[in-house]
């Protein structure tokens, strides 16, 4: 029943140009709050969560839609829809965790304006588009009046609504590994309901086969701890195996102990616990079954 | 032609598929300016100090009140317990505090925020059985100074009211068990979750209130109002508009107290809405209970005797609390036969909102502990969950617990065979984690009186007057429209029914326990017989022919056996108009109340079922051993309707009902932490059941016409929310193989029962 | 700040503080009470609107975001004759407190257009971000299916 007494928001800016609003930024800093698709941040506006002196909307920045389709890699511009990545089809076949991800966000209303980056700016401990991109090695690209820099997905997410972009850096591009041949991944996404729905536990797994013995594994998980994390000892575990009941349930024991669920309004903590295991095998057999499918 | 049966459309649908329907929140008048509510935000303290200066001194406040504005009796339902304003004791979070009118919504808010109030916070009493020790806080300290309206009731403490029954020969029964079996169920609050938020707009002017709203039961914000205020009924006039969606939560004052007064102080209109977060926390949610009961059962299969004892949660206020203690008395009854019952059920004051009505109260929880049990029997004596159901089954001329004879309870029967035909039970091996239950209850109609005017138009078609609400679920625009339509041969898009407004529209008791087609379509009836009458002799003299030989035939009247002699409704009100005559008439219907027992039961405010109709309902479900989540994979219902007046109409009840039946089995947990305030607040955390998330019902209608009814309607809005939980949780516990004993059915509580059952 | 619409086919000129959101303004400025708002969090629905054909909750759609966008509100469909969904809404029995109704209709417009024929699946897909209270859905659905030929 709280209402903000704080001052209204004061300015709203739409620079035309990715240079306008780099410059914008940099004179700004911390004092503009950047506006993509506002799922997140009209949502927090609305609710007194925040207080932003000016907003900075970056809707108008063309140049930051594109995908750039690479045979080995995918960059994929920040301001690119859920929408978009659910539906395109050529991205569902070569980074199917991802689109499922996507697809699992809100509602076609959320989707149609939410961004990759702003799900991951957002960097909600249960960000469904951070699993995918975590077991697909993805790096950003973040930008400012100096020029650029580039990192691991996993160096820029720190905490819930906390990265290491700086005031006036604006993130304009991630760059993936597409699945290849012999490659399947699945995004499993566990909430109460079918849509409209914060993740209760997230888990992207990609696994890679070569003769019937899994020569690469990814496990990321979201929402069962305080940032989304690979799980390196779990996918050791399944690394070299045939993906043995045995090998599957020590990975699926070492991933449980790696995680640190805690009790929030959504679930509780041995909730998740129970879950996360026995996701991780119901995971493993979809991408296993997808990497086969060639 | 008839228009009785047919799948019409709604004469709403065009304005609201088109958005050009007017709701209570769309309401605007000109000059009009902005309230908002300082509410608590504390379950229970006391006021120690309010400041509203700086509110006052901001730019754009017209006024700011506190309880020092406001009367200070206390008013109520049944209990007088409310008063406008906390003053002193704070008795639940939301309880209003102040008030402030401004020239924005935004402007209001602000300023509601700008107002110190320092609360010396006390430990709130949250839980019913500690509510119930000897050495628990009192709720309500000075309850004892609280007069009831009418007749007094059993209540006490922390017990807002009690209902009880002893029928002796209960400690005989469970002597002679061969089982005494026994269970606890809790169920939680549901939030009715309307689209549209409340709102009212008030304006005073000429000594008298007008408030517009879009609100269930005008006449019942008029004389609430009225008395909030200590004013006159007739000082007040409600004007009704669009309703979006209120399923009990508007049946009630709310808002208008504090837009009333707000009104006065600055001689503007005032609008004030709910945000969403303060809507679901004062709406007057479904209450929360405890439900238990011992049943001494037979080897045979027989319900020897019974002990049933019930709390449900009050909250800070009693509202129809009283009332809704007597329902778990009259439900313990049907529909199957059981021995001597005793019946205890209290309603508890907490210090957490009020608890009100919504559709099938209280109902939803009895039948789920009810059918919930009656599989624990079934499987304690391993017998079939359905036929031992069917062995006990009432019929035909047997009574409820209150001395109610139910003539036509063979219905039950009836409708437990039309579900097999549609889905064999058979309890055999299925998939995996798969399981299926069934459940049924009686529901009743609501009786409460309703009056009609019918006029005829100069132009043929006909006006109905009413006080009558359409909340949505097409009682009116469907129901009451097409009954008008047939008693006058006419197409029902020739029938305009007024919106209410008390100043003009007969008394009418509101849209509540599915009770406006059957009541409301009475009266229609009844007016309808007296202006035939007037436009047969009007008719008779035009056509120079007897009365007794005039028929009304598709929008005129004719001589029977001579249709070229017809005359259009039209020529003859115009020929009405022309000698001064005027065609309308007045009708008023409320249902007689059927003979029961009075000696039954104490603190019986609730005392029977007018008019019953049947259900049965069956669930397959599906649960993810991984995930817990439920899946539903088929829901049948059986439904006895009376007559179907509009078939589009039944089956949006149908489905709609058991959408939110299925929220409050599984999705929709609205739960209240140790501080006494609710845990979800808005609608990410409070689930609703989504397009992906239902399945399609398969319905099957029964008719057996009812003769009190209009051409036979009986009510249909509410019984499709009342088994659905029982069902569902019959069919989890089925999968799961363990008993489930608490709603809703959690991912969590469904994991945690395959762990016990070792699937 | 000064800011220009084009709603429903028309340049409109008003004033919106900065944050405010589309909601607020096609409502409070331009008196189009058609969208709803029934939750102020994207989770109902109830406030859709399109944006260049496409559907967005304007209640978290900053109206100083659309720039020269096209919105299109409820006024904007079937102005003068109901269009063919809504008149299969009205039908199917699809329509029961209406509160809702503008939101799915905006939603379903937009489906229909880039897919005439949707089966039941896609159809419930398409509106799990518009919530119904009173109908359960099925009415809704088969609005759609009856009109569309498509499959259960």
């Amino acid at each position: 029943m709280a209402i903000s007494t704080d001052l209204p928001v004061s300015g709203f800016i739409s620079p035309a140009t990715t240079d306008e609003a780099l410059a914008t930024l940099q004179e700004l800093g911390s004092s503009a709050t950047v506006l993509a698709g506002g799922t997140d941040i009209m949502v927090q506006l609305q609710a007194g969560q925040i207080q932003p002196e000016t907003l900075l909307y970056i809707g108008n920045l063309d140049d930051l839609r594109g995908i750039d389709r690479k045979e080995k890699t995918v960059g994929i511009g920040s301001l690119v829809t859920h929408h978009q990545l659910a539906t395109d089809a050529e991205l569902s076949a070569r980074l199917p965790a991802l689109a499922e991800a996507c697809s699992t966000i809100g509602g076609w209303q959320t989707q149609e304006v939410g961004t990759l980056g702003g799900n991951v700016c957002n960097a909600s401990p249960a960000a469904d588009t951070i699993a995918p991109l975590l077991v697909a090695d993805a790096s950003i690209t973040l930008a400012s009046t100096g020029g650029t820099r580039s990192m691991p997905l996993a160096e820029f997410v720190l905490g819930r609504r906390s990265t290491a972009a700086r005031p006036e850096e604006l993130l304009t591009r991630l760059d993936i590994s597409p699945c290849d041949a012999g490659t399947g991944e699945v995004y499993l996404k566990v909430a109460p309901r079918t849509a409209m729905e914060v993740a209760v536990v997230g888990l992207a797994v990609r696994i890679s086969m070569t003769d019937g013995l899994v020569s690469d594994a990814r496990i990321a998980a979201v929402a069962v701890a305080a940032v989304p994390f690979r799980s390196a000892a779990a996918e050791h575990a399944l690394i070299g195996s045939r993906l043995e009941p045995e090998a599957v349930e020590e990975a699926s024991r070492l991933l449980a102990a790696e995680a640190e669920p805690i009790d929030d309004a959504r679930a509780s903590a041995s909730y998740r616990r129970m879950v996360l295991p026995r996701l991780l095998g119901r995971a493993v057999d979809i991408a296993k079954s997808r990497a086969l499918e060639e | 032609m008839t228009a009785l049966g047919a799948a019409a459309p709604r004469r709403d649908a065009d304005p609201k598929v088109r958005g050009t329907a007017t709701y209570g929140v769309d309401v605007s008048l000109p000059g009009m300016i902005h309230g908002a509510i300082l509410r608590s935000p504390v379950a229970r303290g006391r006021i120690r100090r309010i400041d509203t200066s700086k509110a006052e001194a901001m730019p754009g406040v017209w006024a700011v009140i506190t309880a020092s504005d406001a009367p200070s009796h206390r008013t109520g339902l049944k209990i007088r317990d409310e008063r406008v304003f906390a003053a002193d004791l704070i008795a639940y979070e939301g309880e209003p505090i102040a008030a402030v009118a401004a020239q924005s919504r935004e402007f209001a808010r602000r300023a509601v925020a700008a107002i110190e109030v320092d609360i010396e916070e006390e430990q709130p009493v949250v839980d019913m059985d500690l509510a119930l020790t000897d050495d628990a806080p009192l709720v309500h300290p000075e309850w004892e100074s609280y007069e009831p309206v009418g007749d007094d009731f059993p209540r006490g403490g922390n017990v807002c009211a009690e209902m009880s029954s002893d029928p002796g020969g209960v400690e005989e029964a469970f002597a002679a068990a061969d089982h005494v079996i026994e269970d606890e169920y809790r169920s939680q609050r549901q939030y009715q979750a309307y689209l549209e938020p409340k709102g009212v707009v008030a304006v005073y002017a000429g000594g008298r209130y007008t408030v517009h709203i879009a609100h269930q039961y005008p006449f019942r914000v008029r004389d609430r109002l009225a008395e909030a205020l200590g004013i006159s009924s007739s000082d007040v006039r409600v004007v009704g508009h669009h309703i979006g969606g209120g399923f009990g939560a508007k049946l009630d004052v709310s808002l208008e107290p504090y837009a009333a007064l707000l009104a006065r102080a600055t001689g503007r209109p005032v609008k004030i809405v709910n945000e969403r977060s303060e809507d679901l926390i004062t709406c007057q949610c479904r209450e929360d209970a405890v439900f238990r009961v011992r049943s001494a059962v037979s080897s045979d299969g027989r319900i020897l005797g019974r002990e049933i004892d019930v709390l449900i949660n009050a909250g800070a206020a009693g509202t129809d609390g009283p009332y809704l203690a007597s329902i778990a008395f009259i439900l313990a009854g049907a529909p199957y036969r059981v021995g001597p019952t005793r019946v205890r059920c209290r309603s508890v004051y907490t210090n957490t909102a009020p608890t009100g009505a919504y559709r099938g109260v209280s109902g939803t929880h009895v039948i789920f502990a009810l059918e919930r049990h009656t599989d624990h029997i079934a499987r304690t004596l391993d017998i079939d969950r359905r036929e031992f159901r069917l062995k006990n089954l009432i019929t035909d001329g047997d009574a409820l617990l209150n001395g109610q004879e139910l003539p036509d309870a063979g219905i039950f029967a009836k409708a437990f065979d039309a579900v097999e035909e549609r889905a064999p039970w058979a309890e055999r091996a299925r998939e995996p984690y798969t399981g299926v239950g069934i459940a049924a209850t009686v529901w009743l109609t609501n009786s409460q009186p309703g009056s009609v005017i019918l006029k005829l138009n100069e132009d043929g078609g006909l006006g109905v007057i009413t006080g009558a609400t359409e909340n949505g679920s097409g009682a009116v625009a469907m129901g009451v429209t097409q009954i008008a339509a047939e008693e006058l041969r006419i197409s029902p898009d020739q029938v305009v029914v007024s919106m209410p407004d008390t100043d003009t529209s007969p008394y009418d008791a509101g849209s509540q326990g599915s009770r406006t087609t059957h009541v409301v379509g009475r009266a229609v009836g009844k007016a309808a017989t007296e202006l035939r009458q007037k436009i047969y002799e009007i008719a008779a003299t035009m056509l120079e022919a007897a009365v007794e030989d005039l028929e009304l035939v598709d929008g005129g009247v004719t001589v029977k056996g001579s249709p070229g002699t017809k005359l259009t409704l039209a020529e003859i009100a115009a020929q009405a108009t022309a000698r001064g005559e005027s065609l309308a008439a007045t009708g008023t219907h409320a249902t007689p109340q059927p003979k029961f027992d009075p000696t039954c039961a104490s603190g019986l405010l609730f005392p029977t079922f007018p008019t019953p109709t049947y259900h049965v309902h069956l669930a397959e479900v599906r649960v993810d051993p991984v995930t817990g989540n439920v899946e539903v994979l088929r829901y049948v219902v059986a439904q006895e309707v009376g007559t179907v007046v509009n078939p589009l109409g039944v089956e949006g009840q149908v489905q709609g009902g058991v959408a939110q039946g299925l929220g409050y089995a599984l999705w929709e947990n609205l739960t209240i932490g140790e501080d006494g305030r609710y845990r979800q607040r808005n609608l990410e955390s409070y689930r609703l059941p989504l397009a992906t998330d239902v399945p399609r019902v398969e319905t099957i209608i029964l008719e057996h016409p009812d003769e009190g009814g209009p051409f036979g309607a009986k009510g249909v809005a509410e019984p499709p929310i009342v088994p659905v939980a029982a069902a569902i949780a019959n069919a989890v516990s089925d999968a799961v193989g363990a008993p489930i004993d608490a709603i809703p059915i959690t991912p969590q509580a469904v994991l945690e029962a395959l762990g016990r059952s070792g699937r | 700040m000064q800011l220009t619409l084009n709603v429903n086919g028309r340049m409109r000129t008003l004033d919106a503080s900065p944050a405010a959101t589309l909601l607020d303004v096609l409502r409070d400025e331009l008196g189009l009470i058609g969208t709803k708002e029934g939750c102020v969090e994207g989770e109902c629905g109830a406030c859709t609107v399109l944006v260049d054909g496409r559907p967005v909750d304007s209640c978290i759609f900053a109206a100083h975001a659309v720039g020269s966008r096209e919105v299109t509100t409820i006024e904007g469909v079937g102005a003068v004759d109901a269009t063919p969904l809504q008149q299969a809404m009205v039908e199917a029995g699809a329509v029961q407190c209406g509160f809702c109704t503008p939101g799915f209709v905006m939603t379903l417009t937009a489906l229909l257009d880039e897919n005439p024929s949707p089966d039941e699946a896609t159809i419930r897909r398409s509106i799990a971000g518009n919530i119904c209270r009173c109908t359960g859905y099925s009415q809704i659905v088969d609005a759609v299916l009856q009109l569309s030929g498509g499959d259960r």
